[in-house]
């Protein structure tokens, strides 16, 4: 099966083809299992992101065709493309630069949750966002996010995290809303990053995609604006 | 590397990120500690978020269930390997580990009737109390925890896509002291020398070494050993590398991954041979290593199928109407990720436990690692010293499993001993920073060069390429089979990789050098594969997760437990020693043994009832402690999508 591989080098780009050998008949493989048979044999110093095999580290997100899909888990046909995510800045290859995201949430998340006894049941939707793997599949085609490269320019700030939020973010914030453990004062906190980080930007997107299948329309970005809409509104 | 050396510096650097990286930080900077995490995947990317997400808790369940009960438990699961007072710690704190957790996020489903957390109805194998807590999305509920604990900003810096390559220590009158870390960024692109006192490695475990027959995190090249040893401290119980009983064969892309824990082999699961014979019952009474080693020695035997494997046979547990949807029930809220992966992987009738599902040992966690105390500092022999200042927790210790690791202890091993060595390395701060850096010491100097050089290196070999090859011989010689020809065979290949080393090509690129980070990580993993070999053949009799085909078993009544230290020699070569440990009590052993025998009898009566009977004991079984499922309610909306819709769409 005829493949073909984007890599990036130096800022440079190459389209490489590659051939992949079949380990059984018949085999429909993963983005990933290309990536590892490619390093076995001809692009040995091949950099491409990998952790359990088995969608849950949310670590091999590739683009195939240009979206992003979890490539231990992502079968490959004939002719397809994989390059590295390119919701963020290239490295190397498969491998694109993913800390400016999670660093947003410094000072916006609580050190320590203090707000109940533990023993307390969470609601359903706290769980449903729980499955959250981390994979930046969401990034894609996120006006939120996409203002962090407005007219080709990175926005990063002095802590080198993105200015503006994105679906994972906004994940992180709801669930500090949804956790009963969480004070009041956390909750409100959590909503008010959410407004900074450009909630705005969701009031009229036609919404977002997950990569593991979590409702965020319904349990992300709604909560969310209803929330910010009446609090801006109250000011 | 064309970029300038950055130079920092903090009271606590922690490498890793995982439940026992975050724990350590997060209890270092709560004392006043200014800590850096670094880690090579982004924060919290490691097993402890793609665990099955089971915790061991103390007590949760039954009163009875006292510390000496749990702390016998690890001991005796272990061989007599465990060191008691680090048992005992892990005893006296599980609860506190697990209320940590939950204050990082953790949200157990809640029993209404005792008020905590439920708890799964059946214990798992070698735990004789129920006491393990499962989570809804499984070891993601942990993952979310740690990287919470660290990314949350109150005084823990982190960096990730960066490589901890070695601590550099100086030449105190008492021996080595840590003067601090050299670390590759590899996203800057440039070296890193970070000046501290402490370092807490929580780097995780080895099993990269047996790659594909493993389901742990590609990180795990053995890093956590590797670092500590060369800086100068002594590792213990390093031959003993657990191999999960039930990992998956094929298809390809799913080979080594988790297929079940013996107790989800239910009260009729067992495992038979090519031949269709049965060569293990009661596989739910079971520990892991007693199950791995029933199937390594069927398939020496010539009993194993064409993968080298043998059949893990579930099927009697649904031929009961009655008692089938309580298993069903069972193994879904104990392990619902496998679940999932088996039945992508296997198909439906597979995972309807109407096939038989065919399955082989696979690497899974590292019982041995660094010797140190029950706060986490490292120890040393008495004619040699300890490296001041240098800490380990979690997979990264040793002295805690032994010779085998109960199911859902790894997750409570990570937040105690984490949170513990963060206390103690944060006792180590300065009080007062100094205003100006210091300059780099000459040993921080020697360090730095010797990986400098490395960058331009010339050679026809790769990194990646040599990795493949240790990989194949860890299996072999290494792996869950093993005999001294076989070890000494391992340890010469180990010899001549070494020389091969010096000629993997490796560019001179700054950013994301993969040659650079293939080049160490195969170092790494070659240091921890000489350390686990010549551990092996210090235990000529098999032992725990250590199977020996040339040797006997070693009975823990009639010999006295010991332990195999190794370490660097200061002539160069590893060395090894002995380690006495105390032997559990005849009485308790006995009583241990009774147990065990009476339990088994049980089940093997019920293998022989007619059908209809066995259904109905079987039913009552689990109704007693999952309470009956005729009165509960359908769940809506529980499960949240595992991936197999998207697969689909
Ligand atoms: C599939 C699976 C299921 C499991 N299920 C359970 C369960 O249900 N219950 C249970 O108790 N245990 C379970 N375990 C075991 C348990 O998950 C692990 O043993 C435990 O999480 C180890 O925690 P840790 O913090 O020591 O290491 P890890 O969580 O593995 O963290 C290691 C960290 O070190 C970093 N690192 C490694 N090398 C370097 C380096 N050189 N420089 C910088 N950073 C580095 C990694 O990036 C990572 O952040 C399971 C394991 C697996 C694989
Ligand atoms: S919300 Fe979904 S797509 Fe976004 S990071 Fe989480 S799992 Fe991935
Ligand atoms: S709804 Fe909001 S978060 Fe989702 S894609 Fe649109 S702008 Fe981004
Ligand atoms: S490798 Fe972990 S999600 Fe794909």
């Amino acid at each position: 099966m005829k493949v073909e591989l984007a890599i990036i080098r130096g800022g440079e780009k190459r389209l490489v083809p590659f051939e992949y050998a079949p380990r059984e008949e018949g085999e429909r493989p993963m983005a990933l299992d290309v990536l590892l048979q490619a390093q076995a044999t001809d692009i040995p110093d091949l950099s491409f992101r990998y952790g359990c095999r088995n969608r849950t580290c949310g670590l091999c997100t590739v683009d195939i065709n240009g979206r992003p899909r979890v490539g231990c888990r992502a079968r490959v046909r004939e002719g397809d493309q994989l390059s590295a995510p390119s919701t963020l800045p290239v490295v190397r290859d498969m491998v694109s630069r993913r800390d400016g995201i999670a660093r947003q949430l410094r000072g916006r998340v609580p050190s320590t949750l203090r707000g109940n006894d533990l023993d307390v049941e969470a609601p359903e939707d706290y769980h449903a966002l729980t499955a959250c793997i981390e994979c930046y599949a969401c990034l894609d085609n996120c006006p939120m996010h996409a203002r962090n490269f407005d007219q080709g320019i990175e926005r990063r700030d002095e802590n080198k995290a993105y200015t503006s939020g994105n679906p994972f973010s906004l994940l992180k914030l709801q669930r500090i809303r949804l956790d009963p453990v969480a004070t009041r004062e956390d909750a409100n906190k959590a909503l008010n990053a959410a407004i900074e980080l450009g909630i705005d930007a969701c009031y009229d997107c036609p919404g977002c995609k997950c990569g593991v299948g979590i409702d965020l329309k319904r349990k992300v970005v709604k909560p969310l604006v209803d929330a910010s809409k009446a609090l801006l509104s109250e000011d | 590397m064309d970029k300038e050396t950055v130079v920092l510096s903090y009271d606590v650097i922690v490498v890793g990120s995982g439940g026992a990286g975050s724990a350590a930080a997060h209890a270092a900077s709560r004392d006043g500690a200014r800590v850096l995490v670094v880690t090579k995947d982004p924060i919290g990317c490691s097993d402890s978020k793609i665990a099955e997400g089971i915790v061991t808790v103390r007590g949760v369940a039954e009163e009875s269930d006292s510390h000496e009960v749990l702390s016998d438990n690890l001991r005796l699961a272990g061989g007599d390997l465990p060191v008691p007072e680090i048992t005992e710690a892990f005893a006296e704190d599980s609860e506190e580990a697990y209320d940590w957790l939950r204050r990082q996020g953790v949200r157990p489903r809640i029993d209404s009737k005792n008020g905590g957390p439920v708890v799964l109805p059946i214990a798992l194998g070698g735990h004789s109390h129920r006491r393990s807590v499962s989570h809804d999305n499984g070891g993601l509920a942990v993952g979310h925890a740690a990287w919470n604990a660290v990314v949350q900003g109150d005084g823990v810096d982190y960096i990730e896509d960066s490589w901890f390559l070695d601590i550099v220590t100086e030449d105190g009158p008492e021996g080595p002291v840590v003067a601090g870390g050299l670390i590759y960024d590899a996203g800057e692109g440039c070296l890193i020398a970070v000046q501290a006192p402490a370092v807490v490695i929580a780097a995780g475990g080895l099993s990269t070494l047996y790659f594909p027959n493993t389901d742990t995190m590609r990180g795990n090249t053995g890093d956590s050993y590797a670092v500590a040893a060369r800086a100068g401290a002594e590792l213990v119980d390093m031959e003993q590398v657990q191999f999960l009983p039930f990992c998956l064969t094929s298809p390809p892309s799913y080979e080594g991954l988790l297929a079940g824990e013996p107790v989800t082999a239910g009260y009729l699961g067992v495992i038979r041979g090519a031949d269709g014979k049965i060569i293990l019952d009661s596989v739910m009474l079971r520990t892991r290593a007693e199950c791995a080693a029933a199937m390594v020695r069927a398939v020496e035997a010539g009993n194993g199928t064409e993968s080298g494997g043998c059949y893990l046979d579930l099927t009697a547990n649904v031929k009961g109407e009655r008692s089938a949807k309580y298993y069903v029930k069972f193994v879904h809220t104990a392990v619902s990720g496998v679940m999932v992966t088996v039945r992508q992987a296997l198909g439906r009738a597979a995972s309807e436990f109407k096939e038989i599902w065919e399955v082989r040992p696979g690497a899974h966690y590292c019982m041995g690692g660094v010797r140190v105390d029950a706060e986490g500092s490292a120890k040393a022999l008495t004619n040699r010293h300890p490296v001041r200042g240098l800490f380990a927790a979690g997979q990264a210790m040793g002295g805690v499993f032994g010779g085998n690791r109960l199911g859902s202890t790894s997750l409570s091993e990570g937040p105690i001993f984490g949170a513990r060595a963060g206390h103690k390395a944060a006792e180590l701060r300065v009080k007062k920073m100094p205003e100006e850096k210091k300059s780099l010491s000459s040993e921080f100097e020697i360090a730095l060069r010797s990986y400098l050089e490395v960058f331009g290196q010339e050679g026809d070999r790769s990194g990646s390429g040599m990795i493949r090859e240790l990989q194949k011989a860890a299996w072999n010689g290494i792996g869950p089979s093993r005999s001294r020809v076989g070890l000494e065979r391992f340890l010469r290949q180990v010899a001549d990789f070494r020389k091969q080393a010096s000629s993997i090509a490796v560019s001179k690129e700054s950013i994301w050098n993969q040659a650079f980070i293939d080049y160490v990580e195969f170092l790494n993993m070659l240091d921890t594969a000489e350390a686990v070999a010549v551990s092996a053949l210090n235990r000529p009799n098999s032992l725990g997760a250590h199977i020996r085909m040339d040797g006997g078993n070693t009975s823990v009544l009639f010999t006295k437990p010991y332990s195999v230290g190794v370490f660097h020699a200061k002539s160069g070569g590893l060395q090894t020693c002995k380690l006495n440990r105390p032997s559990t009590p005849w009485s308790t052993l006995l009583a241990h043994a009774y147990h065990g025998l009476k339990r088994r009898l049980e089940l093997k009566i019920l293998w022989v009832l007619p059908l209809a009977l066995q259904d109905r004991i079987v039913e009552k079984k689990f109704r007693d402690v999952m309470g009956s499922l005729e009165t509960e309610k359908p769940e809506a909306e529980r499960k949240v999508s595992n991936g197999e819709e998207l697969e689909a769409a």
